[in-house]
């Protein structure tokens, strides 16, 4: 039992296993091909989970942050790759809609967000702006009929599967001394003149996620593509990823959690020396350490995930929870992949995926560098 | 049109079954239960036809213990628009068939559709049965439902191809298989289906005869332990493959 889970978010949580479950024999071709199927991205879709943080008035579920953190968590364990994809859909870029989208915005871009046709991306990283986000350089110009938007974005996810990007591009010349100010957020159709999508990332893990970097040449939007208030961009993206990080929480969960649920059962197979070698205290003792570690950092999502449902503040929790759970990850999956043994170097065995796809979690959404200073702020403010 | 589906909750075909200390049922403390599967494709069948005309009114009921109410709320959030509940502990099949009788005698519905079989006795009883006390035409085993003016058009697979049956309506078939596989519910049909309220009444309410001739379990037992394999090791390919022709027409009894 745990106290932050209430039972419609267990039953929500446990039809999304169910059904992540069956996709699980079709996780390797898709990985090798690096592409989402289309068909899955749709049955997303039917099945109402990406728009299950989108409100009842806009057409969504309206659940609960708990609900989605626990979906994140299940998906996460069934496959990693589809639960960014998801994480950035309707987590970072359905939330950033419905925060600052006016009615029309709202009317207009949420239903592209669930109705399974795409997944929505979300374009703030650069070629020279990572962690030091505020220092973009993407410009948005007042012309006759709306903007006109230039610059490069990087590592885009679900670029290739977007019908629209939320861009942050910067209004008037960049101040040394107040590098947010002028951040503006707009809502890019990707069809859009002018933008063009690069070649996908080839990356270490999340091969199936779409990583690719956005490029806007002279790309014309209307006036009514600003979404909030111009020059108030940098804290809609600062609010879209405190969200963010709790998701990245809940999928780091879930992938320790799916990977020790495979290294428990192998351990009990696997015989050397005459008995199964879970019966070796060395690796009984990893197991444990890592379930205890698993178990705080499912805690500290969740606790992130419910203050934010009684709209109490939760950046801190959600900085604690996102460096907790992705540096437990890479224990956990580090130790999953050391109980497999040569077994779990090979790619036949679903661990060395997961350590893999594990390995992002502790550098996007802020580094665990980042979330130590975000908690530290917090700490010591003033 | 409305389409009614007697359902039963079975354990689920993950549980791994135990014979339980008295030898003659099995342990049924803590194990997952389901909609039997041959009852869901009924479900995705009638869901089918309401996909293809949203005014089709797709019902379930079974008869069974508190607990089959998770099952009903489980064909709720697959789309079913009601459920009920006739409260039954261990009924006989003839029991059940005769409840429900009495079910769609007030629900009329125009067509009813059972699983051809419930997945842990097995029986095939309760359909026909049921197309017996109501004097309705029964097609058994079909995989397709075409709606036809006032009568439905039953597919069923036989050797070699299918066959197209046509029965007036009301009527009632058993299904083998859907077309597609069983739709897992939405997320905004588990939220709509928790708020749908599942009437129930007990079995002795329906006043139908619970006297019935019924079959004794004598004894249960699981399959004998498998033993070990056996690896053939001397002589080169030929002897060993001959050695492996001999045990296995000898002693396998396979060739």
């Amino acid at each position: 039992m745990n106290p932050f889970i209430g039972e419609t978010e267990r039953d929500l949580a446990s039809a999304v296993a169910e059904w992540s479950g069956t996709l699980i024999p079709r996780i390797p071709a898709a990985e090798k091909e690096g592409t989402l199927p289309r068909d899955v991205i749709a049955e997303l879709g039917r099945l109402g989970v990406l728009g299950m943080t989108i409100p009842e008035a806009d057409g969504g579920l309206g659940a609960s942050a708990v609900a989605f953190a626990l979906v994140l968590e299940e998906l996460s364990a069934a496959w990693p790759s589809l639960a960014v994809g998801v994480a950035v859909n309707s987590g970072i870029v359905a939330g950033s809609v419905v925060r600052n989208g006016s009615a029309e915005q709202r009317r207009r871009w949420l239903p592209k967000l669930m109705d399974g046709n795409g997944l929505g991306a979300f374009a703030l990283t650069e070629p020279t702006s990572g962690s030091d986000a505020a220092s973009l350089r993407t410009t948005a110009r007042v012309t006759e009929g709306g903007w006109r938007i230039d610059g490069s974005k990087q590592f885009i996810t679900n670029a290739r599967y977007a019908p629209f990007a939320i861009v942050l591009a910067r209004v008037g010349e960049l101040d040394p001394e107040r590098t947010s100010a002028g951040i503006t957020a707009f809502v890019v159709p990707l069809d859009t003149p002018g933008v063009s999508i690069g070649r996908p990332e080839r990356k270490l893990g999340l091969r199936a996620s779409d990583t690719s970097a956005l490029v806007l040449e002279d790309a014309r939007v209307a006036h009514d593509a600003v979404l909030g208030e111009v020059g108030k961009g940098f804290a809609i993206a600062m609010s879209g990823l405190d969200g963010g990080r709790i998701g990245i929480a809940a999928q780091s969960v879930g992938i320790a959690r799916r990977s020790l649920e495979l290294a428990r059962a192998y351990a009990k197979e696997r015989r050397q020396f005459g008995r199964p070698i879970a019966d070796f205290e060395g690796l009984r003792f990893s197991i444990a350490k890592a379930e205890s570690d698993l178990a705080a950092a499912r805690l500290l999502a969740l606790r992130a995930a419910w203050l934010r449902d009684r709209g109490r503040p939760f950046t801190r929790e959600a900085a604690m929870a996102k460096l907790f759970a992705s540096e437990m990850a890479q224990r956990a999956t580090h130790a999953a992949v050391q109980i497999f043994g040569g077994n779990g170097y090979m790619r036949d065995y679903a661990v060395e995926r997961y350590a893999r796809d594990g390995r992002a979690t502790t550098i996007y959404e802020g580094t665990s560098e980042i979330q130590r200073i975000v908690i530290a702020r917090s700490l010591l403010a003033a | 049109m409305k389409i009614l589906i007697p359902l039963k909750q079975v354990p689920d075909s993950t549980v791994r079954v135990k014979v339980a200390p008295d030898g003659t049922s099995v342990v049924t403390e803590g194990i997952t239960w389901s909609i039997s599967p041959y009852d869901e494709y009924a479900i995705e069948m009638a869901l089918e036809r309401k996909d293809a005309d949203p005014s089709t009114v797709v019902a379930v009921v079974t008869v069974g213990p508190e607990r089959s109410r998770d099952a009903l709320r489980q064909a709720l959030a697959m789309g079913c628009d009601e459920a009920s509940l006739v409260r039954a502990e261990g009924a006989a099949p003839l029991a059940v068939a005769r409840a429900l009788a009495k079910v769609v005698a007030e629900a009329k519905p125009d067509l009813v559709l059972c699983g051809k079989q419930a997945s842990d006795d097995d029986q095939g009883f309760v359909g026909p049965a049921l197309a017996e006390l109501l004097g309705w035409p029964h097609v058994a085993t079909i995989t397709k439902v075409v709606p036809a003016e006032g009568a439905v058009e039953l597919w069923r697979e036989v050797e070699g191809g299918h066959e197209v049956w046509k029965a007036p309506l009301p009527a009632l078939a058993t299904v083998h298989k859907s077309e597609k596989e069983p739709r897992y519910p939405s997320l905004p049909g588990i939220m709509k289906a928790k708020k749908k309220d599942i009437p129930e009444r007990p079995l002795d309410a329906l006043g139908v005869d619970v006297a019935a001739p019924t079959w004794t379990v004598v004894s249960m037992e699981p399959p004998p332990a498998r033993g070990g394999g056996k690896i053939l090791r001397d002589g080169d390919a030929k002897q060993i493959a001959e050695r492996l022709a001999t045990a296995l027409r000898d002693e396998a009894k396979v060739l």
